[in-house]
């Protein structure tokens, strides 16, 4: 009897052991090693070679030597570029997070004060449109934008506007794709939080003398918190990398880090610096996640206690 | 235990006996009426039980008075003024909620001070309230306290305490001891009781828990499906329920269904297949000879006995079933010749005294002449 109680509990702690090592060698793999690889890249020079870059360790007069190259991490700091490309990111991102907040938030409380049938269809309107496929529609952006695209002619038609509206290719054209694109990852964290509402809480505001906004200001905006963090972190930590909407929607007006990096890449054909740019990117995005983790186990321990 | 209504009852006014005034309110949710058509007054400064099952339409009727339902039909006064038309938000009435809805963000001390913070009071004043009303519940030391920090017990103090900060004309209770074990609850009651006494706020509370209600308020209305079904003090609604309804939602009973045979002046009998003797009634009652009636007999008026009572109009001989044992008194439940069984208290005054009974033994249950109530089938 014992021992096939022991025998279970191993066989537990194995196939639990097995269920989580899955997922981690899945991350050590693809995510851990290639880090550590760009890591190494960015600190070697750039050589006209296969690959393009030279390797960190030497072997000389029977001693290994290991040279770092740091003129690419000190080039990210002094050159305009660079600092315009990460300011303007975080810019970017730092302005559709705000935006996509102010009309998400407004989405997300009135869904989750709908009806619950009615609940689930506002939400799968919302899901829908990721079904197709992130590049078409932003292709469909670039038709509905451009100079004498859908938008244009609907103005022009109408007589609200007498010359077409330059859109397409300038910083605008960026923020509407971002906002457009991440929304969704906006609304769906903070309607988990304020579907969980206790409604009761502000029937007792408004019991005690809260008038409905003030109610919404001191009861629901609070407890919402976390799904607001939680959203925020979900749209700017992806949109500061943003890529392809910036190249596609924003044209070069718009100078984001993902560009700067593509062109190290491609054109420059520069492994170390793109390696050095993608690190450093790294390194920013890792700011807002901590502080995010260190509030979060702090109200932890506060519940604990 | 209840309220002392001596507190309540010197010299009121008119005013004061209806200073809430529920005129024919009816509510309505699709077409399913919540509220039938109900009528209260209330007076200044009682505890009142709004007492039934759920889905009686209690707790609409409370929300109705909190302003969170606006009534179909009828109106809502409260000292006079009328309540219909204002948002809950501007009501001097202030509700203590069920499981308490403090907010979980703010410490004890905000919460408390939230009503006050909404009415502009400065900061001095709304600090020196929330140590009074701290003081009251006896909560100054949990002050800085989230509300996840507190036991219920604590939780409800601090609940109470919100919701008198901004001296309500009127305090609702909603379930108030709902969310308590039966120790901490029958103490709690107590002390409610004393704090909403103290203030001499009126109150109004609602209760599915029969002993609750007749423990806290001072009257009681009885609630079914929409209805009031009897209002009256607890002992009026115990010993003179009007309805068979509401002599079997209080506390347990037995009925007898039978005729009233002899309709006397100052005397009734009632024929009933259940038993051989005639039911003798002490006093008249306005039926008429022929009419079925219900005969409601509670447990604790019928005497248990070994040998036959000689001098008993009423009395029945039985066989025991079953003993319910609850240390202060035994309940019997015993069959009689018909195939009735009638429940019987037998208070166990002697040690050991339940023990001169056992099961199969045959009894006698016997009971005055005015120890039941005729109620109309």
């Amino acid at each position: 009897m014992n021992t096939l109680k022991r025998w279970l509990n191993t066989a537990k702690s194995h196939s639990r052991w097995a269920v989580i090592s899955v997922p981690y060698l899945w991350m050590l793999l693809f995510f851990a090693v290639p880090f550590l690889i760009v890591l190494k890249i960015s600190f070697a020079y750039q050589v006209v070679a296969i690959p393009p870059y030279t390797g960190l360790l030497e072997l000389a007069d029977q001693s290994v030597l290991m040279k770092l190259n740091l003129t690419n991490y000190l080039q990210l700091m002094v050159e305009d570029k660079y600092i315009d490309a990460y300011l303007n990111s975080i810019q970017i991102a730092g302005i559709s997070t705000l935006l996509c907040l102010l009309i998400g938030y407004p989405m997300a409380y009135t869904i989750a004060r709908l009806p619950p049938t009615s609940r689930n269809i506002a939400l799968m309107l919302v899901i829908l449109p990721s079904w197709i496929s992130f590049l078409i529609r932003i292709y469909a952006w670039m038709g509905i934008l451009q100079t004498n695209g859908l938008l244009n002619k609907l103005l022009l038609g109408i007589g609200i506007i007498d010359t077409p509206l330059r859109i397409m290719n300038t910083p605008l054209a960026a923020y509407i794709g971002i906002v457009y694109a991440y929304l969704p990852f906006m609304i769906l964290p903070l309607y988990a939080n304020l579907v969980k509402l206790d409604l009761r809480l502000l029937e007792a505001a408004y019991d005690l003398g809260a008038r409905p906004w003030k109610a919404f200001l001191t009861i629901t905006l609070p407890l919402s918190r976390r799904g607001i963090v939680a959203g925020c972190m979900l749209v700017m930590i992806p949109a500061v990398g943003e890529y392809v909407i910036p190249e596609l929607l924003g044209g070069p007006s718009t100078r984001m880090i993902g560009r700067q990096l593509a062109n190290e890449f491609f054109v420059a054909g520069n492994w170390p610096m793109a390696s050095a740019v993608a690190i450093v990117m790294l390194l920013l995005l890792m700011v807002p996640i901590l502080i995010f983790n260190h509030i979060q186990g702090k109200e932890m321990e506060g519940r604990l206690t | 235990m209840a309220a002392n209504p001596e507190a309540v009852r010197p010299e009121r006014s008119a005013a004061d006996e209806r200073y809430v005034f529920i005129d024919d309110v009816t509510k309505e949710f699709d077409g399913f009426v919540a509220v039938d058509d109900v009528s209260l007054s209330i007076r200044k400064g009682e505890i009142f039980a709004l007492l039934g099952g759920s889905g009686c339409g209690k707790s609409t009727l409370l929300r109705c008075l909190a302003g969170f339902e606006k009534p179909t039909t009828g109106r809502i006064l409260l000292d006079g003024q009328p309540m219909n038309d204002l948002p809950p938000y501007e009501r001097p009435i202030n509700m203590m909620f069920q499981s308490y809805a403090l907010f979980p963000h703010m410490t004890v001390e905000q919460n408390v001070a939230f009503g006050l913070k909404q009415d502009g009071m400065p900061k001095p004043d709304i600090k020196r309230r929330v140590e009074e009303m701290l003081n009251l519940v006896q909560m100054v030391k949990f002050a800085g306290r989230k509300p996840h920090q507190l036991s219920g017990g604590q939780q409800q103090r601090v609940a109470l305490a919100r919701s008198l900060a901004k001296s309500p004309k009127l305090l609702l209770l909603d379930e108030p001891m709902g969310a308590l074990d039966k120790k901490l609850r029958s103490q709690m009651q107590l002390e409610l009781v004393n704090i909403v006494e103290k203030l001499g706020v009126t109150c109004v509370m609602v209760t599915h828990d029969q002993e609750e209600a007749m423990t806290m308020a001072t009257r009681i209305a009885l609630m079914d499906s929409g209805r009031i079904r009897q209002v009256g003090t607890p002992d009026e609604i115990y010993e003179q329920p009007t309805s068979r309804f509401a002599a079997e939602f209080i506390g347990s009973v037995n009925i007898i269904e039978g005729v009233i045979k002899d309709d006397e002046k100052d005397f009734v009998t009632i024929q009933s297949a259940a038993l051989a003797h005639l039911i003798h009634i002490g006093h008249g009652i306005s039926g008429f000879e022929g009419q079925r009636v219900n005969f409601a007999l509670r447990p604790e008026k019928i005497t248990v006995t070994k040998d036959e009572p000689a001098d008993a109009h009423n009395k029945a001989q039985g066989v025991i079933e079953d003993i319910a044992y609850f240390g202060s008194h035994s309940v019997f439940h015993v069959r009689l010749p018909s195939g009735t069984r009638l429940m019987a208290h037998f208070a166990n005054r002697k040690r050991w005294a339940s023990e001169n009974f056992t099961w199969t033994d045959k009894v006698w249950l016997s009971w005055g002449d005015n120890a039941g109530v005729v109620l109309p089938a």
